[in-house]
């Protein structure tokens, strides 16, 4: 759906975005995650054609954003992290100026009003002025505003700073719902974990580089890399020592009771492993694979690049 | 059909929205209303004319004056209110959001202002005042140029990071000149004299003004939806701007020309003067940092000149209209020097299109710096350094040679010395960009 080569974007002084080259699949819900300077908000800028980039080409549904970005804006909703509202207008004047801001026909605008209101349970504000409302509720009018047009793609920069933890919940529920309606999101935020509710796949950035790009899903190393997490009935001080003679594991926390280990191998040899234990005498409780969060991932991903690049 | 074409306006409708309420649309009319009894009361001798001179001064309040703070506001307000994104990702182009800006911001002012024309027509009629049509009309079309020149300046300006112009007040400036010079061309205009000599036609004074207010409205409404088409991404070939200095050239040598010059003698050296004011204007507030330069480099080496143009600043374009007009006015040098009697600096044009080109270069050198902060506070000290300062103490110190260094637009020595002096000023401060472009490149 988006298609990124070669992006180069500068800042007085400062490379913003370096060579930045990207696929985002259709239909998915992409974190985009990286620490503040990296240069998240200034992609989504140039994806949402509000800013020239200094060189690179970008593809959102086969049009190209810098040639036709007026084309590109029927198709996308943007979320910036400095949003405004009309302050002095009603909820539902903000929706009705956003859709047929966005083009839709006019006689379609009433039922998008209602539906969008719905989906964001804004339904009994819509004639309260949007400045009267609070944080939480205008963030809400907000991505109403952003998605009442149905778009293809939808950018969001920190679309949950500011939300309680309900709203929050609530904001991943729509997120997932629109994903299910074929909808490809973009979205930024510092809140790792809330990403991990309704995220398909990771893009990480650093210094405006691309750190990660690849499916959530998808193992995160292409040589059976995979987390175990082995505890123990009762403490055994051999644990780690037996371990490190183990070929193929890389121990992460170990103590007497408990290791979490990376595993370089195919389940044959993970089933090989948990047979070795046993024989070796270690009462083994639990033997599982410890799915990767998003944020292990992520500081996963900065600690290969510090490794690297060291 | 107006109506629908209106209502589908969605920044049209907008501005209704935040500009009506029953409130308003009750207390505009009763207030003028009151107001205009009081005065028709007042002198019930001169009922009928004093409504007519209240309505217009009731028009420039409620139009020019408050509708151009309403103008100024529109994008100033959006940028202040982080709504400008929002505006700038929607689908509407660039010339559905800038009449519903124009008309929109102001639809208020317009209301007030339509039932001030009323009362203009009305009682012009009544008084059999001759010129009421030709008042009204003017009135209006200065109210347009008013607003869609202010939304052009402030769509302009808004790139540059200034809190001057962040809070509207580069628009308070220009809404305090634009008022003044009003003043000054009605004074001198019809106030002062019946008619008007342009190239050679006699034509009366109202309806010169009348033209000329239709002509500038029109060139400031063009120009609020180019600079709202590259505020919107939607890039455009820089020639509209060149084609505002060349109509102003024609429009003001028109009024400068006279019987004994060759019209191509004057239009020379009026264009240069028009070409060099427009290009100081956009040289000091268009942002020239080296990364839009840098842009220019990168499409120059992919051969993609669309591009380059697309991207190319204001200020070079008439730049290069300066040296056409310095060009035309020094082949025409030779029938003006046995005419006129013009101060000695305006016989060096290219003179003048070097200094031009020399300054724009100080100002890059300054811009180039990615830690200068106010590049263009710095080159415009710089500025008074060097033409002001320098040769004002060589002189004092009895230094005419040198001080003729500083500043060569002087014809004691001859234009070819003036013209080699400031090639090298030139030389030097190309040489200085070039240095400054090798030393901080981005990385």
């Amino acid at each position: 759906m988006i298609e990124i080569s070669n992006l180069t974007f500068d800042y007085p002084g400062q490379r913003a975005l370096d060579n930045v080259s990207l696929t985002v699949a259709e239909g998915s819900v992409t974190a985009l995650v990286g620490p503040n300077g990296a240069g998240k908000t200034t992609l989504m800028r140039c994806i949402a054609g509000l800013e020239t980039p200094l060189s690179g080409s970008i593809e959102v549904a086969g049009m190209n954003v810098i040639e036709q970005p007026r084309e590109v804006h029927r198709i996308m909703g943007y979320l910036s992290d400095f949003f405004g509202l009309y302050q002095e207008l009603t909820v539902a004047q903000c929706l009705e100026y956003a859709a047929a801001s966005q083009g839709l026909p006019a006689g379609r605008i009433a039922e998008a009003i209602q539906q969008t209101a719905a989906q964001l349970d804004l339904t009994g504000r819509l004639q309260q002025a949007s400045g009267s409302l609070s944080r939480g509720l205008r963030q809400r009018v907000a991505v109403g505003q952003a998605i009442i047009h149905q778009p293809k793609v939808l950018l969001l920069d920190e679309p949950a700073s500011g939300l309680d933890p309900e709203a929050r919940a609530h904001l991943a529920t729509l997120f997932r719902e629109l994903q299910a309606r074929g909808m490809t999101l973009l979205v930024s935020s510092h809140i790792l974990a809330e990403l991990d509710e309704y995220s398909t796949h990771l893009l990480a950035l650093r210094n405006g580089r691309v750190l990660e790009s690849r499916a959530l899903s998808a193992p995160a190393t292409l040589d059976g890399h995979r987390s175990l997490h082995i505890s123990l009935a009762a403490p055994d001080a051999r644990l780690a020592d037996w371990l490190k003679q183990q070929a193929k594991i890389i121990s992460k926390n170990v103590s007497a009771d408990f290791a979490d280990i990376d595993f370089q191998g195919d389940l044959a040899a993970q089933a090989a492993l948990l047979s070795n234990l046993i024989k070796s005498g270690f009462a083994v409780a639990s033997f599982a694979e410890h799915k990767e969060n998003l944020q292990q991932s992520y500081l996963r991903s900065v600690a290969q690049h510090l490794e690297k690049t060291a | 059909m107006i109506h629908a074409a209106f209502t589908s306006n969605p920044e049209f409708k907008r501005n209704l929205w935040l500009s009506f309420s029953t409130h308003r649309l009750i207390a505009m009319p009763a207030l003028l209303g009151l107001f205009l009894l009081a005065i028709a009361l007042h002198n019930p001798e001169k009922t009928v004319s004093n409504l007519y001179q209240s309505a217009i001064t009731f028009f420039i309040f409620i139009v020019w004056l408050w509708g151009a703070r309403n103008a100024n506001a529109t994008i100033v307000d959006e940028l202040r209110d982080k709504t400008w994104d929002q505006q700038r990702m929607s689908a509407l182009g660039p010339w559905a959001m800038t009449w519903g800006k124009l008309f929109g911001a102001t639809a208020f002012n317009w209301y007030g202002g339509v039932i001030c024309l009323l009362v203009m027509m009305f009682s012009g009629i009544a008084d059999e005042q001759p010129y009421w049509l030709t008042d009204l009309l003017s009135l209006t079309f200065a109210g347009i140029l008013l607003h869609a020149a202010l939304i052009a300046l402030n769509l302009h300006t808004s790139q540059l990071e200034m809190r001057l112009i962040q809070r509207g007040g580069i628009g308070w400036i220009a809404i305090i000149f634009a008022l003044i010079a009003l003043r000054s061309v009605v004074t001198g205009l019809i106030t002062n004299s019946d008619s008007v000599t342009w190239w050679n036609a006699e034509i009366e004074s109202r309806q010169f003004l009348l033209g000329s207010l239709l002509l500038f409205a029109a060139c400031a409404v063009f120009a609020a939806w180019r600079v709202m088409s590259n505020a919107l991404q939607v890039r455009t070939l820089p020639w509209a701007w060149p084609s505002f200095a060349l109509i102003l050239a024609v429009y003001f040598t028109g009024l400068f020309h006279s019987d004994g010059d060759t019209p191509l003698y004057m239009l020379g050296h009026v264009g240069l003067y028009i070409a060099l004011l427009m290009s100081y204007i956009t040289l000091f507030t268009e942002p020239n940092t080296q990364l839009n330069w840098n842009r220019l480099r990168l499409r120059q080496q992919t051969g993609d000149w669309r591009g380059w143009l697309e991207h190319l600043p204001l200020w070079p374009t008439t730049l290069l209209l300066a040296f056409c007009f310095a060009l035309l006015a020094t082949l025409s040098q030779s029938f003006w020097m046995a005419h006129s009697k013009l101060p000695d600096i305006f016989s060096l044009p290219f003179s003048l299109a070097l200094m031009l080109l020399r300054d724009a270069a100080i100002l890059l050198f300054f811009s180039f710096s990615a830690k200068t902060r106010q590049p263009a506070a710095l080159a415009i000290l710089s500025l008074v350094v060097i033409n002001l300062v320098l040769p004002l103490y060589c002189r004092i110190g009895g230094l005419d040679l040198l001080s003729y260094f500083f500043m060569p637009l002087d014809d004691k020595y001859g234009a070819v010395a003036s013209l080699m002096v400031m090639l090298t000023h030139v030389a030097i401060a190309l040489g200085l960009v070039a240095w400054r472009l090798g030393k901080s490149r981005q990385p």
